[in-house]
């Protein structure tokens, strides 16, 4: 002040220098949180209300995204175990809508295309297989038996599980490998030469047990037998009923183009031509049609933890019209009210969106561990739960900031 | 001493200030100096217009008409924002209702009255901490305004007004909420921070108290009736009546 008195002053009445011109104080950052926090802590019950609010969206849109996202891994872990390049080969239904077979050179002609890494066959039989040589003919429970190629697991991935897969020999004689939803429906858990089952009206000895396969599910329902063995003993006609293939990963889709024709020159329009792993994708897709509506009613619930965070603040500020009023004589200017505030709102939502993350996060491994799947929640899931009630609490708590800011200290002191 | 430093600026000027709401005219044509380190009381009946002149020298409202000038500053030219930072380093307010937040410790709030002062936490802290013993608080740092009386609350609430050692500081009716007892202990108080030096403007409707204090403006009507020392200001102009420490 002293320095002050050097200048001139222009007007001044009793003839000092008017003084320099008062400029408030910045706030350090971290004042600025303590004082947004102490509105909360004072109103504990409240705040874990509204914070619930938020919470629960954002714990239901990560936790959507969450468990799709676990499940799309879970898929995707399957599909690199299991391969994407299978193509299976049906015969489609011909005009006069019976079941069409395909020409029994197929296989070794989709063998002959350059990018085909492995190619077999099984044939439909009629024959029916039984636990024993009791069972009412008609009860077959829905089982197929199906003539298999000896380097069927090459193409499809068979695992065995028990036993061994059919070798040349096998495929001469009575033996059978039972998948894996045959086997269960058969009573049979383990394989030896004292295990048989009733199969085309006679004794066939079970060498092998088949994993579940997850690609070629209809192998699950089978009971396979040798084709040399299914010919002389089953009245097999040797036609392929499906031809399993594995193209070059780069060529799948230009192989695909041309199974058609290549399986069935004459007709190719008769022949089906189908990815296996295509499918598991599609069924993930419709998951992700469900996924979107969910996300949507996240987002709605967040909006209504928004509409709780304003609702709180606007009565904040109308019960702490006082309290302003204080804070405005203790030197704080507009500016600091309405970043009081905001701070308030800021925190209670980010509060909130912590809470609803944790939550969601807690959902998605409680889901994903009851399904199996190993647990994913993307990082940008949670940063985004967290930025979404930042910009929530921001919206909510704009305008009941700037009206605790508006409010007249007098006014602001007058009430109780 | 014919030239006055700037010590000797009066810290309030009031030259012809007027406050009207609407048709209501709260304070009509008022005119009052209050110089660093006096200590004087604003009295009259409710509806007299005390609390305007509170509000007006406390730079929480504006004047319809007239001068106001706060430590020489003319208040006609400051921004709320300045007027802010200089309630924020020139002025401490006492409340009839203290003012405390429930469940905050005496310091805290106490420590609060510097938050505007761009002073950092520590040092906010400690001299709360001191602030609460020259009130005679030092054993009741932590207690939250549930715990403390009347008297007590306003002590802390005295505290955080003189935290930062304004020149004025503005008391509002401030044993308006206090037995006779508690009233006395807030009063002396009020004459101890006089004798160090702050000057002190007591609003009051209770004429003993203001008879009590060295200088006694009488209001009623919105207008200044009695003014103790009009005449001793216009005798001796621009000298401090006491000597500041």
């Amino acid at each position: 002040m002293s320095a002050m008195s050097a200048t001139k002053p222009p007007t001044a009445p009793e003839g000092t220098p008017p003084p320099k011109r008062p400029k408030p104080a910045r706030m350090p950052p971290a004042d600025v949180l303590r004082v947004g926090g102490s509105g909360l802590r004072s109103r504990p019950m409240r705040v874990f209300l509204s914070a619930l609010g938020i919470a629960i969206g954002i714990a239901a849109m990560v936790g959507v995204v969450g468990i799709s996202t676990s499940s799309t891994e879970d898929l995707n872990r399957r599909l690199s175990a299991l391969g994407t390049n299978l193509l299976t080969i049906t015969p489609g239904t011909s005009f006069s809508g019976e079941g069409a077979h395909l020409p029994a050179e197929s296989v070794g002609m989709i063998g002959n295309i350059a990018e085909v890494e492995s190619v077999s066959a099984i044939g439909r039989t009629d024959a029916k297989v039984y636990r024993n040589d009791h069972v009412p003919e008609q009860e077959t429970g829905g089982l197929t038996v199906d003539a298999a190629r000896t380097d069927l697991p090459k193409s499809v991935g068979t695992e065995v599980v028990a036993g061994s897969w059919l070798n040349a020999a096998h495929s001469r004689y009575p033996a059978v490998v039972l998948g894996a939803k045959a086997a269960e429906q058969l009573g049979v858990d383990r394989v030896g030469a004292d295990v048989k089952v009733w199969l085309g009206g006679r004794w066939f000895t079970v060498v092998g047990l088949l994993a579940p396969n997850e690609l070629v599910p209809t192998l699950d329902s089978a009971a396979l037998v040798g084709w040399p063995v299914a010919e002389r003993l089953l009245d097999f006609d040797g036609y392929p009923t499906s031809i399993y293939t594995r193209a070059e990963e780069s060529s799948v889709s230009d192989v695909q183009s041309i199974l058609g024709a290549t399986a069935n020159p004459e007709m190719p329009s008769e022949v089906e031509v189908s990815r296996p792993s295509d499918a598991l994708a599609a069924k993930q897709a419709t998951d992700d049609a469900l996924s979107g509506l969910l996300l949507g009613l996240g987002g709605v619930a967040l909006l209504v933890g928004g509409v709780g965070v304003a609702n709180t603040m606007v009565i904040s500020v109308l019960e702490r019209r006082s309290e302003i009023g204080l804070r405005r004589s203790l030197g704080a200017t507009r500016g600091q009210i309405r970043t009081q505030f905001l701070a308030e709102a800021l925190l209670l939502s980010a509060l909130g969106g912590l809470g609803g993350v944790v939550l969601g996060i807690g959902v998605t491994t409680g889901y994903a561990s009851y399904q199996g799947w190993p647990t994913v929640v993307p990082a940008w899931a949670m940063a985004g739960g967290v930025g979404a009630t930042l910009v929530i609490g921001g919206l909510a708590g704009f305008y009941p900031a700037v009206r605790a800011a508006r409010l007249p200290p007098t006014e602001a002191l007058a009430t109780t | 001493m014919t030239v006055p430093n700037p010590v000797g600026r009066p810290l309030v000027e009031l030259a012809g200030v007027s406050k009207a709401y609407g048709d209501v005219v709260a304070l009509h044509d008022a005119d009052l100096v209050v110089r660093r380190g006096e200590l004087l009381a604003i009295v009259g009946p409710s509806g007299s217009g005390k609390s305007t002149m509170l509000n007006i020298m406390g730079t929480l409202d504006r004047p319809t008409a007239g001068l106001v000038r706060i430590d020489g500053h003319d208040v006609s030219r400051l921004s709320d924002r300045e007027l802010s930072a200089l309630r924020a380093g020139t002025i401490g307010f006492v409340f009839q209702q203290f003012h405390l937040a429930p469940g905050v410790p005496a310091l805290d709030s106490v420590a609060d009255g510097l938050l505007y002062s761009g002073r950092p936490r520590g040092e906010r802290r400690r001299l709360a901490e001191r602030a609460l013993r020259r009130v005679g608080l030092g054993h009741r740092l932590r207690h939250e305004p549930h715990q403390l009386s009347g008297g007590e609350k306003q002590r802390v609430a005295i505290a955080r007004a003189v935290l930062g050692d304004p020149p004025l500081l503005l008391a509002d009716e401030p044993t308006g909420a206090l037995d006779s007892r508690s009233g006395t202990v807030v009063l002396e108080l009020l004459h101890e921070l006089h004798e160090s030096g702050t000057a002190v403007v007591v609003i009051t409707h209770d004429r003993d108290i203001a008879a009590s204090l060295p200088r006694e403006v009488q209001v009623k009507d919105g207008r200044i009736e009695h003014d103790s020392a009009a005449r001793e200001a216009t005798s001796m102009p621009l000298v401090p009546q006491e000597a500041v420490g």
